[in-house]
């Protein structure tokens, strides 16, 4: 376990120095800041809408640095040759392998952490609102935080045998497909009129791809009429759902990963 | 003496979409002794580095046996106690000197601060220890590299190109460093493109040419077989000439004649020769053939037996 660990925390390290991740946030940040400086936070439907332009930018910003953190993190061990001085040494495949993702996994918290912390901020200053909202906004950016642990879990996969350029369109791809067209799939798929094969498309796509539009909790934040029947185990069900994918998705990396010449 | 590699018919194969099959390591043979500094030679994509990753364990082999340190490559155990040093080496550079052997000693279970101190010196960057790798120069990235292979008091150590890219003064550090491994017992095995680092330091080497040994043994042994060369003094042209042979180099100038010969020619009869016909024999060198010289043959010699048969072994990058 330690070992895991050490390999997490320098994962951590490096990824909160690389550039690329840290101009990602930073472009997350400045357009987090401008949103309540247009001036729209004076009216409640504009604070609705407020919010949820601030939750779609982070969850934009968090789901990009979800993924070029990790389409590069096996590659780069390899042409950079650590890898090499790592598994020399004993370390197993697959713990590097759940290292990395483990440090991958912190590296979002991290980040998403800090996004969160601007944005209840700027909500503060521009609105005072009351410690009971600003902590019910707060919850939105944990689902965001397990959702992104899920896309990081695709994208290490794909980083087993696929090229970084591919696959970051192979995972940008599911990401987009599970968040915008899952739940369409899902309506088709229960619906008695559709038709066999477009029934059987739907299966297939709802039942494999991983479903991020389960994430998206922030209706019930931004419009305070809506709830959501029973949250807590709505909330619980989303954390198994996050594990059940993630472990899947890491011991079929962990068996690709196992049988790669590096 | 102990095996420290033992390697039998030692195997891999990759398929390639150009070549079909190609075998970049081609039924290895390989013995290293315990306690010697080995070298294991061979041009670009000859298999060494593919071959280091076997022995590592880095990669299976297709197949064929091989044992490190008695037990069978692949153990897990036997990397306590074994340590590697890539060619080129990158390290994590927002970390310092002693944060990299924090690191590295981690995955080993060591935390001992003295320990790290010890290496950072034995390394001579003890005074270095609280820079990035970012501010350390290649020979210091070089000198941190064996620091971190000493981490777990290796009884075998692979360093790939370990004076690769180095200047001079680097280039010196490093060989000391290597020769205090062995004095300490442990066994060193270097892959490397530099002849005349490997000649000073190597007690025995093997040059691998396309996945296959060509050559393998004690240095001395492999160099052998050199030539001689005898000046005289008083030496008459005609007397010279005489001399003249199948793979006798005969060079004459004012009475002084110049022969270079094959170590294995009867030198005796040629001095006889000289001094009955009162000729004054200035100098008797045996001249030991060059590491560089040796190679050059071994690997023509193979390359130009490859071309005589239908391609078999291809480069190691041209396979992945």
């Amino acid at each position: 376990m330690n070992v895991i660990w050490n390999i997490a925390s320098t994962t951590v390290g490096e990824a909160i120095r690389r550039r690329v991740l840290l101009v990602i946030l930073l472009i997350g940040v400045l357009l987090l800041s401008i949103i309540p400086a247009l001036g729209i936070l004076s009216a409640r439907s504009e604070t609705s809408i407020t919010i949820g332009t601030m939750f779609a930018v982070m969850r934009g910003t968090s789901a990009l640095i979800a993924i070029v953190l990790t389409i590069y993190m096996l590659p780069n061990e390899i042409e950079r040759r650590t890898i090499y001085t790592i598994l020399s040494k004993p370390v197993q495949r697959w713990q590097f392998l759940v290292g990395k993702y483990l440090g991958a996994v912190l590296a979002l918290l991290l980040m998403i952490f800090m996004m969160t912390v601007f944005m209840l901020l700027l909500f503060w200053v521009f609105q005072h609102p009351s410690i009971g909202k600003l902590a019910e906004i707060a919850k939105q950016p944990f689902m965001y935080w397990m959702e992104m642990s899920l896309l990081a879990a695709v994208g290490m996969f794909f980083s087993t045998f696929i090229a970084p350029l591919v696959n970051f369109f192979m995972t940008i791809g599911i990401w987009l497909v599970g968040t915008v067209l899952n739940p369409l799939y899902d309506t088709l798929s229960k619906n008695a009129n559709t038709q066999p094969l477009m029934k059987g498309i739907a299966t297939i796509v709802t039942n494999i791809l991983p479903n991020f539009a389960n994430y998206d909790t922030k209706n019930p934040i931004i419009n305070p009429g809506q709830v959501i029947q029973n949250g807590a185990l709505y909330n619980w069900a989303t954390v198994g759902y996050t594990a059940m994918y993630v472990g899947i998705l890491l011991l079929l990396s962990i068996v690709v990963f196992d049988r790669r010449e590096v | 003496m102990a095996a420290a590699i033992e390697t039998q018919k030692l195997t891999k194969t990759y398929r390639s979409r150009s070549l079909g099959k190609v075998n970049v390591v081609d039924e290895l043979d390989l013995v290293v002794e315990e306690g010697e500094i080995f070298g294991f030679l061979g041009p670009n994509g000859a298999g060494k580095t593919t071959t280091i990753k076997m022995l590592l364990g880095i990669i299976a082999p297709t197949s064929g046996e091989g044992y490190v340190l008695g037990r069978e490559i692949g153990d897990m155990d036997v990397h306590r106690v074994i340590s590697y040093l890539p060619e080129r080496p990158y390290y994590y550079e927002y970390m310092t000197g002693m944060e990299l052997l924090k690191f590295y000693g981690s995955l080993f279970g060591i935390k001992d601060t003295a320990k790290f101190q010890g290496l950072l010196e034995k390394v001579n960057l003890a005074g270095d220890a609280t820079k990035t790798i970012s501010q350390y120069s290649k020979g210091m990235q070089q000198r941190i590299g064996l620091a971190q292979s000493l981490l777990n008091d290796p009884k075998l150590l692979f360093l790939d190109e370990p004076t690769g890219g180095l200047d001079p003064i680097a280039h010196t550090e490093i060989r000391d460093l290597i020769l205090q491994f062995r004095n300490e017992g442990r066994t060193v095995f270097i892959s490397s493109h530099e002849l005349s680092e490997v000649e000073r330091i190597c007690d025995r080497v093997a040059i691998i040419n396309k996945g296959v040994i060509e050559q393998q043994g004690k240095l001395d042994d492999l160099l052998r077989g050199g030539r001689i060369e005898i000046i005289a003094d008083g030496v008459s042209k005609e007397l010279a000439e005489s001399f003249k042979g199948e793979d006798v180099i005969i060079s004459h100038h004012n009475d002084r004649a110049i022969v270079d010969m094959p170590e294995n020619s009867d030198v005796n009869a040629l001095l006889d020769a000289l001094r009955s016909k009162k000729a004054s024999i200035v100098s008797v060198v045996p001249r030991r053939r060059r590491l560089e010289d040796l190679f050059v043959e071994t690997v023509g010699r193979a390359d130009s037996r490859g071309k005589a048969k239908p391609a078999g072994a291809a480069v190691e990058e041209d396979a992945k």
